[in-house]
């Protein structure tokens, strides 16, 4: 059979580009976050760390308001920036934003693999780049919930109930140890999260995976440092490395007698080894042996 | 005859979703066609008659007995489910087998049966391939050999030709035809009227939820033959085309489009009109780019028979 | 009717029979089984890692039996079992559910029951497997010098035993929650490391309305050291009423299970 004329044209038309096309990806994820009857519950709890602290720094500012919570309390009653790396790197404040990526997080990657709509994602025009960018920002939107918007806000309150700019004069790195503090644990645990979302099909096995390798990793450590009793086996835990990392951001000893940089380039080379497998593992199209 | 399933004011909806109110029926054995467009409420039917979910009001008796939580009907009926979900990572023989266990066979009616199923369906090449390597149609051929490999009384198939291709719906439309010599009681959805008409005079049809009609397929074949169709023509001289066509009695009106380039005519004799296009085209020397019939569907075959 | 019981009986014990083979012989090959496998080896690694240093660096003061037993405390009882019987327990209806593929299984002429009672089987058979592979691999590597001591193997099977029963107690108790719950798994991670590890820090009779209360009943307080924390305000049940107490909890969630999944109607999603 002759094929006398072609059956398609070129299409000439003009390509264009929108600004931010993994946006979409972020509102839909977060939209169907929301969604959840359970998370609606957990969020709000999750800020409760949050109401504490700052109702600590408005009773700091009115200590003779509170004579019986001199003493002892004062101590934590103290605004400086070791109050700041408590709230941010406090084991229950890192278990708070582990069981907010479960929720956020598990699925982002797990429910397109399931549903394979992997494909869909890369027949428009979406690079691969976006696709991590709209689910990463997810994760980075509810984690800036509970870390950068209350460590912000605990700054600014600090200068509205003192009244005065000293507290800024004393620490003006403060707002920006706070952003990049907020940055780097949002950034792991995004990575961390997506990372296990894009290795299952399984919603449950992912949550499971993400809380179950925390605390797997913190339960290895316990036992080498008491065998080994080595402060250096606290690079195998995720939380001591967050922890470490933290203390030197805002300013305060390590907990751990090891220099901060390890545990910073463990964080690191976990976030890259994950941007190595996500690379790998998304693709538009799966071949199944 | 005694009718195999019985259903009495049948009502389900999911919170304010209404899924199916208020059906009364009798199904005989022989093959009848469950015929409705998209959401009017098959599935949730043959989910009710299989006992899948339990109706809000009314009653579902498969011979005589309540299906719901009634596991032991089970042996006697084989469903077929819509949704295209497996255990992934079991082979297709192993999937066979596995639901066949399930009936207390023993195990060397277990081979038997599986093998005579895939053979059936034509997937014993396949058989030892995980799941997840299937195709569209062969996990739909699949799930027919699961719904009938324990050579059930009373088979519910939801959908089964969709995803086939042309072969694989014909065969597929041979073999459920053949059950029906056997006496057995064949409850078949689609919502493609030559598919069901290819399998069965007897249908039900379901339109939002409620049952609109049920009888022998001639006769709404004959309403529809009734009903005035739209055609849409998308041509390079429409007027002049126009001029042709208002000449034949059964062309009832002509439209034109705001362009001009289109017309949209009304008739009430569909295949005439459709014979009298390519000489027209021909003799006009008329360029086409398009033919296309808007209302060609279950949906507007339903919105006719309600009178919207 | 005797004899009509006893054929429901049978005919009941043959499905769940049935149910159970298929999903022992599934969840054997299962990716997810394989990742957990992989969990419940590392402490044979760890045991592997402590003894290799031990007999290298000469510092083998501490008895391999007692790391064993800290081992047993820290990974298994409030770890490892906890998170195999929260997966595998939820996946009984979950799993079903989610993958849309109930509709195969309750299409079947066997009763609902049945199908949970022999997933629940299969699965807490995988999951006892699992562990007494990796409790068994790191007893060994442990106590390698130390094999001739017959008494040490009393400690193994009592190690094993209790943690044993902990899986078939927390797997019928997240076997219900599947069943009860669309996402469970929130709940049973609240459940498991919140609840079960908050109560037992409790005084009086609050920490027995925890599972883990009855487990740590049964094994012997630690002596005062390292992890001695773990047992902290332990106030032990009898080992009878422990035992009793744990094989209660697992018929009364395992028949909940088993009505909520007969009575309860799941809509498969679309």
């Amino acid at each position: 059979m002759t094929i006398k004329e072609k059956g398609y044209s070129h299409w000439d038309g003009e390509f264009i580009v929108k600004k931010f096309p993994w946006w979409p990806i972020t509102r839909y994820g977060i939209k169907l976050t929301f969604m959840r009857k359970l998370f609606k519950f957990t969020l709000p709890m999750s800020l409760l760390p949050a109401v504490f602290f700052l109702t600590g720094i408005y009773i700091s500012e009115r200590l003779e308001d509170f004579p019986f919570l001199r003493g002892e309390t004062s101590q934590f009653l103290q605004i400086n920036p070791n109050y700041f790396k408590v709230y941010f790197t406090q084991g229950f404040m890192l278990f708070i934003m582990l069981m907010i990526v479960i929720f956020c997080g598990a699925s982002l990657i797990s429910d397109d693999l399931k549903h394979n709509s992997l494909q869909l994602y890369f027949s428009r025009p979406l690079k691969k780049k976006d696709y991590f960018l709209g689910k990463t920002a997810v994760i980075v939107f509810f984690l800036f919930i509970i870390t950068l918007i209350p460590g912000l806000v605990f700054f600014i309150m600090k200068l509205v109930f003192s009244g005065s700019l000293k507290f800024f004069i004393s620490y003006p790195w403060l707002p920006l140890s706070i952003i990049g503090y907020s940055f780097i644990v949002t950034g792991f645990f995004s990575f961390y999260a997506l990372l296990l979302s894009s290795l299952s099909k399984n919603r449950r096995l992912v949550a499971i995976l993400i809380f179950g390798i925390y605390m797997l990793s913190d339960i290895i450590y316990l036992i080498f440092r008491s065998e080994f009793r080595s402060h250096y086996f606290s690079l195998v835990s995720l939380r001591a490395n967050l922890q470490q990392v933290g203390a030197h951001i805002f300013g305060q000893k390590t907990p751990y007698d090891i220099p901060w940089i390890f545990s910073f380039l463990v964080l690191l080379g976990i976030c890259v080894f994950a941007g190595f497998v996500l690379k790998s593992k998304v693709k538009g199209v799966e071949v199944v042996k | 005859m005694k009718p195999i399933v019985e259903t009495k004011n049948l009502s389900k909806w999911y919170g304010n979703v209404l899924g199916l109110s208020d059906v009364t029926l009798q199904i005989e054995p022989g093959i009848t066609g469950i015929l409705g467009p998209n959401g009017a409420g098959k599935s949730t039917f043959l989910k009710l008659i299989t006992g899948q979910i339990k109706p809000n009001i009314g009653t579902v008796k498969i011979k005589g007995q309540k299906i719901w939580n009634n596991y032991r009907l089970f042996s006697i009926i084989g469903f077929c489910p819509e949704q295209d979900f497996f255990y992934e990572e079991i082979t297709g023989w192993q999937f066979v087998t596995s639901l066949l266990k399930l009936h207390h066979f023993s195990e060397s009616e277990v081979e038997t049966r599986a093998q005579k199923a895939l053979e059936i369906v034509e997937l014993v090449e396949d058989k030892d391939r995980v799941i997840r390597s299937y195709s569209h149609g062969m996990r739909q051929r699949l799930k027919f050999a699961q719904a009938i490999a324990h050579d059930p009384e009373i088979i519910v198939l939801d959908e089964p030709l969709s995803g086939l291709d042309p072969l694989g719906r014909r065969k597929i439309i041979h073999l459920i035809k053949s059950y029906k010599g056997e006496g057995r009681t064949i409850i078949v959805s689609s919502h493609v009227l030559p598919e069901i008409e290819a399998m069965t005079k007897r249908i039900i049809l379901i339109h939002q939820g409620k049952i609109f009609a049920q009888g022998d397929i001639h006769y709404i074949r004959d309403l529809i033959d009734t009903h005035p169709h739209i055609i849409s023509i998308k041509c390079s001289n429409a007027r002049q085309l126009a001029s042709k066509f208002i000449q034949q009695d059964y062309v009832l009106k002509v439209h034109f489009s705001s362009s001009n380039d289109s017309l949209l005519i009304e008739t009430n004799n569909r295949d005439k009109l459709f014979s009298l296009l390519p000489s027209l085209f021909i003799e006009n020397k008329i360029e086409v780019d398009e033919i296309t019939s808007p209302d060609d569907n279950l949906q507007a075959v339903f919105d006719y028979l309600v009178g919207k | 009717m005797n004899q009509k019981n006893t054929g429901r009986l049978s005919f009941f014990l043959d499905s769940v029979k049935n149910v159970y083979s298929i999903f022992l012989s599934m969840g054997r090959r299962a990716k997810k089984t394989k990742i957990f496998f992989l969990f419940s080896f590392l402490p044979v690694v760890i045991a592997f890692i402590i003894k290799f240093n031990q007999i290298f660096s000469g510092r083998g003061k501490i008895q391999g039996i007692y790391i064993f037993s800290n081992l047993i405390v820290v990974f298994y009882l409030q770890f490892l079992i906890l998170i195999l019987a929260l997966f595998f327990g939820t996946s009984v209806a979950s799993e079903e559910t989610e993958g849309q593929t109930l509709i195969y299984l309750t299409t079947r002429p066997i009763s609902k029951s049945a199908i949970v009672l022999g997933k629940y089987s299969a699965y807490t058979t995988l999951v006892i497997l699992m562990m007494s592979v990796g409790v068994l691999l790191s007893f060994l590597i442990l106590n390698v010098n130390n094999l001739g001591n017959f008494s040490l193997y009393k400690i193994l099977l009592r190690d094993v035993v209790v943690l044993g029963l902990g899986l078939i107690c927390y797997t019928a108790f997240f076997t219900f929650l599947g069943a009860f719950l669309k996402k469970s798994i929130i709940v049973g991670l609240v459940f498991s490391f919140g609840w079960e590890n908050v109560i037992q820090y409790f005084p009086g009779s609050t920490q027995r309305f925890s599972i883990i209360h009855y487990l740590k009943s049964l094994l012997p307080a630690p002596r005062t050291g390292r992890f001695s924390f773990l047992m902290f305000r332990l106030e032990p049940s009898p080992t009878g009423t422990a035992i009793f107490m744990l094989f209660l909890i697992t018929v009364i969630f395992l028949c909940l299970a088993c009505i909520l999944f007969s009575q309860k109607e799941y809509i498969l999603e679309d």
